[in-house]
């Protein structure tokens, strides 16, 4: 364990190797003023790799120094392939991943390590236990990015009706704990829409009906969500569905409330919640695009940019303005032709 | 003016995390006056009627400025002294502790003696692997990531000949090296039995573009994997699904997906910087337009025609005929998204719905110097926007009516797609450490690489750097082809590389391997003609200098130094290190 180990330089089990200092000819800029542990262990691993030496005692020495620095890249490499030429257990590899990927959830290597073992291990993996293990890594961090990122592979890899059956009421059930997390949402994008055709999933149609209600559901909870929009148009823009088909949703969430107007419950396009804060940015901008691909609406396009531009979100002002150049020449083309 | 973010009455982890960064940045903010404004730092109830500021606690007006000297201590005291123990976690990144420290450098105008120089080139060396490439210290791994910042500081620090640095990076190793990482969808390892990302791509795009090694073998490929990487937000993931199994022991064929190459993580600003950066430096290997014959898919980076294409735009259906392609409206409507609001200083986010952090002033505030090289600015439609008076004193973080100096009157014309302005302020009054460097936001401390990303957007916020025409006809004018080997000099094959220590001398030192990016079945007009193609398109970046492109946020003295998009090296050091293996002597008037 770190810290409390001998050094490797008095260690007789280790006294046939030679350290090898790092800069032996060089006085080094910006120096790292290592512990002497590491300073030590370092010093041996450098040179059980000149001697390309594979046994136990470099899982040991490699393990000892990934537990004071997991990121050391080469390390990590040089464990790997003496595991393989050791014909070392996969299966206890991967716990003792189990462990350091808690401990060092943000390192690329760890979760790049696993992938390697669950690769070699093929058919005798076990990839659903992975998926649980994901979740517990998710509760820790629910925005890892290596952790999504890992999860997306390992269901594109094995590609298995049995682990992608558990995705949508996964990703629910994240954003039922945070309808704002936008790992989770792309992750919904790669289950519903990216990764061929699930079982049961067969009539598209079908499928994209439910998204437009989960998403109009979703947006209508906490209208102000970047995450839930850009699904939305990600939906829309991969079926090729005109935006314009979401218009009667849309146009409550692009002005105050109107507390005159008697509510009336409709089903298909859920009105903003109570506390909702309105205007929203989002669709307003949805409008005015929707205004843009009609025929003669572009000076409305145009208005709606440049409100956002000069009164909901002038932090953007440039960009609006843009789209307002944008919508009238685009309208000018249309008139010229 | 200074609106929190609105979170519907609908509170959750994002939206609480959101809220507590706001109050604290609130307290960075000079024009925010709240009196009820509770003080994250202090353990005062945020119900007390009492201010609890002390009048430290917050920036004063006059407080708009770069405390150069205070950052160029920070970073020489790194160089110089060293790092403290905890630093271990970036012992496999020695290069880019060392890269950081001296472009940052570099961004504030301080070069270093030739001494130090001559210890950096060392220290560099050192990380040289014998399989070529650079790895994270003596001893380890090649890496490419590490390959890009030995070789940017290079750019930086050296010089020809012997022991300057550039003639010993052994760049026919190199070349073998990142031919070996190839993977058949285009992607790259970024090291052996490591993982697949586009800041690989990208690190192998800057470093091989800069030593004349990029080939149409070394990018075979390379801009569908890009493409494959974008996300229905608009930017990039990290890396895709590759279409072939790289494990035929494992998996056969069959289980293959039948929707090949979705993006792995969602779309970030990290990998979106390196995902665009790599693309434009794709466009050089283009081959000259030829009506006749249909491009090359796999070599043939295009992007949606421009000002704007056929509506919805979508890139989930590329037209094999036209090669893969990238969305640049999604891609730029994502990009602008990302910055804050007035409250956040107008910091920009990594990802939808995550926090600010000062590193993603350059990798998302950087995207919009790298967009110029696809054409992509505020200019097409300015003359929309320019004719109407701007009733509020800034765009960003300004309240109305603050008294401003002279100098600091912002010109408001200026043809970018995001808020400089409020980028700049978010950098002088969150991100500076009351003891010198620059970090990811306030109370956390400073850092050497949150010094360099920071002052890096400062610069891009600052200046407008872009590919001229002017320059380019220059260029082109300027080039000289390398001539063939003479046939009584030189060897059938290349040169021996590097040179033994015998022929280092001043006098007859030559560049080691000239013609080891010309392929076997290429004539060597059409190597020159490539070879001039990517000097002239890296070359070209220069810094618009015309009323309105430069800008600076406190007055000139808060001014660093303009960046190269593509390398985030300066335009001296870019065209220096270009000229030398490229073969060429001809300068740019400045």
């Amino acid at each position: 364990m770190p810290g409390d180990s001998v050094l490797y330089s008095e260690r007789p089990e280790w006294s046939d190797i030679q350290p090898i200092a790092q800069y032996e000819t060089v006085t080094p800029v910006a120096p790292i003023f290592y512990s002497d542990e590491y300073k030590d262990a370092t010093g041996y691993f450098r040179a059980v790799v000149k001697a390309n030496e594979r046994s136990e005692r470099v899982l040991q020495l490699t393990e000892h120094i990934i537990r004071l620095n997991p990121g050391h890249y080469s390390v990590w490499q040089y464990r790997w392939s003496t595991l393989l030429a050791l014909g070392s257990s996969l299966e206890d590899e991967l716990l003792l991943m189990d462990e350091l990927a808690t401990t060092y959830l943000k390192t690329y290597q760890v979760w790049h390590h696993r992938r390697l073992i669950i690769t070699e291990l093929g058919g005798k993996s076990n990839p659903a236990r992975e998926l649980r293990f994901i979740r517990q890594g998710l509760n820790v961090d629910s925005k890892n990015y290596h952790t999504w990122a890992y999860r997306q592979w390992l269901l594109a890899h094995f590609n298995e009706d049995a682990l992608w059956e558990g995705e949508l009421p996964f990703v629910e059930e994240m954003l039922d704990e945070d309808v704002r997390n936008n790992s989770a949402w792309h992750h919904r994008f790669f289950t519903v829409w990216q990764s061929g055709v699930r079982a049961g999933e067969e009539d598209r149609e079908y499928t994209l009906n439910r998204e437009l209600s989960y998403t109009k559901e979703k947006i209508a909870l906490a209208p102000n969500n970047g995450s839930a929009w850009n699904y939305l148009r990600g939906v829309l823009d991969f079926t090729k569905t005109s935006y314009s088909t979401l218009r009667t949703f849309i146009e409550p969430y692009t002005a105050p409330r109107d507390e005159s107007e008697p509510e009336v419950l409709d089903l298909d396009n859920p009105l903003p919640s109570k506390d909702a804060q309105l205007p929203c940015v989002a669709a307003i901008e949805f409008l005015a695009e929707i205004y843009e691909s009609e025929v003669d609406n572009a000076k409305r396009a145009a208005e709606l940019y440049r409100s956002l531009a000069e009164v909901h979100d002038k932090i953007r002002e440039k960009y609006w303005n843009y789209r307002v150049g944008e919508a009238l020449s685009s309208a000018g083309q249309v008139v010229a032709s | 003016m200074y609106a929190p973010t609105k979170t519907d009455n609908y509170p959750t982890q994002t939206s609480i995390d959101q809220a507590k960064v706001e109050q604290i940045l609130a307290h960075h903010n000079p024009n925010y006056i709240s009196p009820t404004l509770p003080n994250p730092h202090s353990p005062t109830s945020p119900t007390s009627p009492q201010t609890p500021q002390t009048p430290h606690s917050r920036p004063q007006r006059n407080e708009a400025k770069l405390n150069k000297q205070s950052h160029i201590n920070f970073l020489a005291r790194l160089l110089i002294q060293g790092f403290p123990d905890r630093y271990t976690s970036q012992d496999a990144s020695q290069p880019w502790l060392i890269f950081w420290i001296v472009q940052g450098l570099s961004l504030l105008g301080v070069g270093l003696d030739a001494g130090n120089k001559q210890k950096i080139i060392n220290t560099l060396l050192a990380c040289q692997s014998p399989l070529g490439g650079f790895g994270g210290g003596p001893g380890q791994a090649p890496h490419l990531l590490t390959t890009y910042a030995a070789v940017c500081t290079l750019a930086i620090v050296g010089r020809p000949g012997p022991q300057g640095g550039w003639d010993q990076i052994d760049r026919k190793k190199l070349y073998a090296f990142f031919l070996s990482l190839k993977q058949p969808d285009g992607s790259t390892l970024v090291s052996p039995h490591s993982e697949v990302d586009v800041r690989g791509t990208y690190c192998l795009l800057v470093t091989s573009t800069l030593l004349d090694i990029l080939t149409p073998p070394l990018s075979a490929s390379t801009p569908s994997f890009i493409a494959s990487c974008q996300t229905y937000e608009g930017g990039f993931a990290s890396a895709s699904q590759p279409y072939y199994s790289p494990y035929f022991k494992v998996r056969n064929e069959s289980t293959l997906m039948s929707d090949p190459r979705p993006p792995l993580g969602e779309a970030h600003g990290g990998y979106t910087f390196c995902a665009v950066a790599s693309w434009v430096m794709l466009a050089p290997l283009r081959p000259p337009s030829n009506p006749s014959s249909p491009p090359n898919p796999a070599s043939n980076p295009q992007t949606s025609p421009s000002p704007r294409p056929e509506y919805p735009t979508s890139q989930f259906t590329p037209s094999q005929e036209e090669g893969p392609k990238i969305n640049t409206r999604s891609l730029v409507r994502w990009l602008t998204s990302l910055q804050g609001s007035p409250l956040e200083l107008g910091a920009f986010r990594g990802r939808t719905n995550k926090l600010v952090d000062g590193c993603y002033s350059w990798w998302v505030g950087g995207c919009f110097g790298v967009l110029e090289g696809l054409g992509i600015d505020g200019a097409n439609f300015s003359h929309y926007s320019h004719s109407k008076a701007h009733a509020s004193g800034g765009q960003g973080g300004q309240g109305e009516g603050e008294g401003k100096s002279e100098e600091d009157e912002w010109a408001d014309d200026d043809d970018a797609l995001f808020n400089k302005r409020a980028l700049q302020e978010y950098i002088l009054y969150a991100a500076q450490a009351p003891t010198g460097g620059l970090r990811d936001k306030p109370p956390k401390h400073a850092d050497s690489y949150h010094t360099l990303y920071n002052l890096s957007g400062l610069s891009n916020a600052q200046h407008r750097v872009h590919p001229s025409a002017e320059v380019t006809e220059l260029l082109e004018k300027n080039w000289v082809d390398t001539p063939p080997p003479s046939p009584a000099s030189a060897p059938t094959s290349t040169p021996p590389s590097p040179p033994s220590k015998t022929e280092e001398t001043e006098e007859t030192f030559e560049r080691p391997d000239i013609y080891l990016s010309k392929l076997p079945s290429e004539s060597y007009e059409a190597w020159n003609a490539r070879r001039k193609r990517i000097w002239m398109a890296a070359s070209a970046w220069s810094e618009d200098e015309s009323e309105g492109s430069v800008a600076y946020v406190g007055g000139s003295d808060n001014r660093v130094n303009a960046s190269h998009p593509l390398f985030n090296l300066t335009i001296t050091h870019s065209r220096g290190m270009l000229n030398h293996f490229y073969g060429q002597s001809f300068v740019v008037p400045s």
